[in-house]
């Protein structure tokens, strides 16, 4: 319980403090990172407690349970949640490294990381939706980061798509309470039951674009290659690898744990838009030129994966992807990171998160690629594991020719100049270098050494199935 | 009752989409506040029950669904929020872009993004 409230209080406190701050100074950005580092170590202490007792709950303001909001910690949640603090921490030592240009850029990280934090350990629905945007209001402000006209553009783009989003989020909510009478989680779980198929569908076709428009699946995609290619690495390396959970975690709590019924209604159309989201972002990102931009169609491409997973459900498909969410999130904050830098090592570093993303063994990616084929197998369906492979081969495809023309045309100043201004004016620096390297190395030991996130994702989709099976009992 | 605040809600809804489609970023501001006001109006619509305001009872008396007028609070105070952010994003656009028309925004400095299968082609292919 302490462990619970310190993770949403400690970056909350210390975020609007550091807001207040200049950030441009270095003490400021340390400051930041060791706030980071701080909720990541109660993040761990959270995530132990809840594997060995099982979820952690806590009803705020001393309220009967049932009156007062409840904060709930599973294992679903404190994945993501550990996941999306370490993403934040990442990107935040990356730019502390080089020296922030913004007074409220740190602040607003670590109120990310709260924002974050108190979405995936919300027991309410409404609440959900306060964290929600919160989180995507600091992710607004961050996205304008640098304040070039790219810049401003993409953050005008993200915040009127994503707002949106958000508001189809509250007309979803405000229909769940219209139907249900409740908002809490396990509640609505329970009498969505009998409810009238219609209004379910209907309210749970809300939630499902709410996160696809936040995840960027296919249909719903059409901002994010312009918001992922124009802000500067560090922001594009959070909002791929933080704030996308927000979607993928959505997918898997309200699809898989509150509208199961729904969800196995519409699993083909689900499968049918991962699919598809998968070709297209490949298609499309072979076809770029600028590597942000191949990256940010790739993203597209990639959370196809978790999709297929979701739609193809049960307990593996469950773990899949939740172990994709994880994994690609990793991938997608390194190879953006390395977008920055140039040099050998961040070479190899590329190779690495391309490695990642093809799934290939030593990376931790191949592990993530396993467990989604190993469901479409299971799902005996031929189109699918057909379809995956393509999507790998695309995606092998465009990260060589990215490695090609950025790495190997290295001594070429015409190729490299676009990194050099568009990208930040730091690409040979030493420190920034050492950060994508630490990254690629821990992509490595998660693939050598996968049992524990194996582990980790098979109990988070053990929690969400028992979260459905309370229901229907 | 109810169908008058569906229908208070579809029009709000149908009027934001419509502006949000528009080129102006003003318009697409105003259009996305009517389309919170929309949400704002349904959860107001979600339980609707005559009675007295839950922090001064009546005895035995009918009693007004407290939980709504909470949610339409918090969602009108982040909407507020959200509203004055977007706001001061579009003036900081027109400050860089020197225009609000959203087809007028190009990123000048890196004239690649306008046409970049063309131009990056022929760039890529004198490197190589």
């Amino acid at each position: 319980m302490t462990a619970l409230s310190l993770a949403l209080l400690v970056p909350w406190a210390a975020g609007l403090a550091l807001v207040v701050l200049d950030g441009r100074r270095r003490a400021v950005g340390w400051v930041a990172v060791a706030t980071l580092v701080a909720t990541l170590a109660v993040l761990a202490v959270l995530a132990a407690a809840v594997l060995r007792r099982g979820a952690v709950e806590y009803v705020t303001g001393g309220w009967p349970a049932g009156v007062g909001i409840v904060l709930r910690a599973d294992a679903l949640g404190v994945t993501f949640a550990l996941l999306s603090v370490f993403v934040v921490l990442v990107a935040a030592a990356a730019e502390a490294v080089v020296g922030v240009r913004e007074r409220t850029f740190p602040g607003l990280l670590v109120l990310l990381a709260a924002g974050l934090n108190g979405l995936f350990l919300t027991g309410d629905v409404f609440n959900f939706y306060v964290f929600f945007e919160m989180s995507m209001i600091a992710a607004y402000v961050l996205t304008a980061y640098g304040a070039q006209r790219a810049q401003l553009r993409a953050a005008v783009i993200f915040a009127s798509v994503n707002l949106l989003g958000s508001f189809i989020f509250l007309l979803a909510v405000a229909g769940t309470y219209r139907v249900t009478g409740t908002l809490a989680m396990s509640d609505v779980a329970v009498r969505i039951a009998e409810v009238p198929a219609s209004a379910a569908v209907a309210v749970a076709v809300g939630f499902f674009v709410a996160f696809s428009v936040k995840l960027g699946l296919f249909p719903f995609h059409y901002w994010l290659p312009t918001v992922y290619a124009n802000t500067r690495p560090a922001v594009a390396a959070v909002l791929s690898g933080a704030v996308a959970n927000i979607g993928a975690y959505g997918l898997l709590r309200f699809g898989a744990g509150i509208f199961t019924d729904q969800l196995r209604f519409s699993a083909t159309v689900l499968i049918a838009l991962g699919g598809a989201s998968i070709i297209y972002g490949g298609v499309l990102a072979v076809a770029r030129r600028r590597p942000a931009e191949m990256l940010a169609y790739s993203a597209i491409g990639q959370v196809g994966y978790v999709l297929v997973a979701v739609g193809v459900g049960g307990p593996a498909g469950l773990a899949a992807a939740v172990l994709y969410s994880v994994v690609n999130a990793l991938n997608k904050a390194l190879l953006f990171l390395t977008t920055a830098v140039r040099g050998p090592l961040v070479a190899g570093a590329f190779v690495v998160g391309a490695l990642s993303v093809a799934g290939v063994p030593p990376a931790v990616g191949f592990v993530g690629k396993l467990a989604v084929f190993r469901t479409a197998v299971d799902a005996r369906s031929p189109t699918l594991v057909a379809l995956l492979v393509l999507g790998s081969a695309l995606s092998l495809l465009y990260l060589f020719l990215i490695y090609q023309r950025e790495f190997w045309a290295e001594d070429d100043e015409e190729v490299s100049a676009d990194a050099d201004d568009a990208r930040g004016e730091h690409t040979r620096s030493v420190s920034l270098r050492a950060i994508a390297v630490a990254l690629a190395l821990v992509l490595l030991v998660g693939g050598a050494w996968p049992e524990p996130l194996a582990a980790l994702s098979a109990a988070a989709a053990d929690s969400v199935a028992t979260e459905a099976d309370g229901a229907t009992r | 009752m109810t169908l008058a605040i569906a229908a208070v809600a579809a029009v709000l809804f149908g009027a934001g989409s419509y502006l949000l489609l528009q080129r102006s970023l003003i318009r697409v501001v105003a259009g996305i506040a009517l389309i919170s006001q929309c949400a704002i109006v349904t959860i107001i619509g979600s339980s609707l029950s005559e009675g007295r305001a839950a922090i001064d009872p009546e005895q035995g008396g009918p009693l007004s669904d407290p939980l709504p007028q909470a949610l339409a609070l918090t969602a009108l105070v982040i909407g507020m929020g959200t509203l004055a952010l977007l706001l001061a994003l579009v003036h900081r656009v027109v400050v860089a872009h020197g225009t609000a028309e959203r087809d007028e925004l190009r990123d000048v400095d890196r004239p690649a993004v306008v046409d970049p299968e063309g131009a990056g082609r022929r760039e890529g292919d004198e490197t190589e």
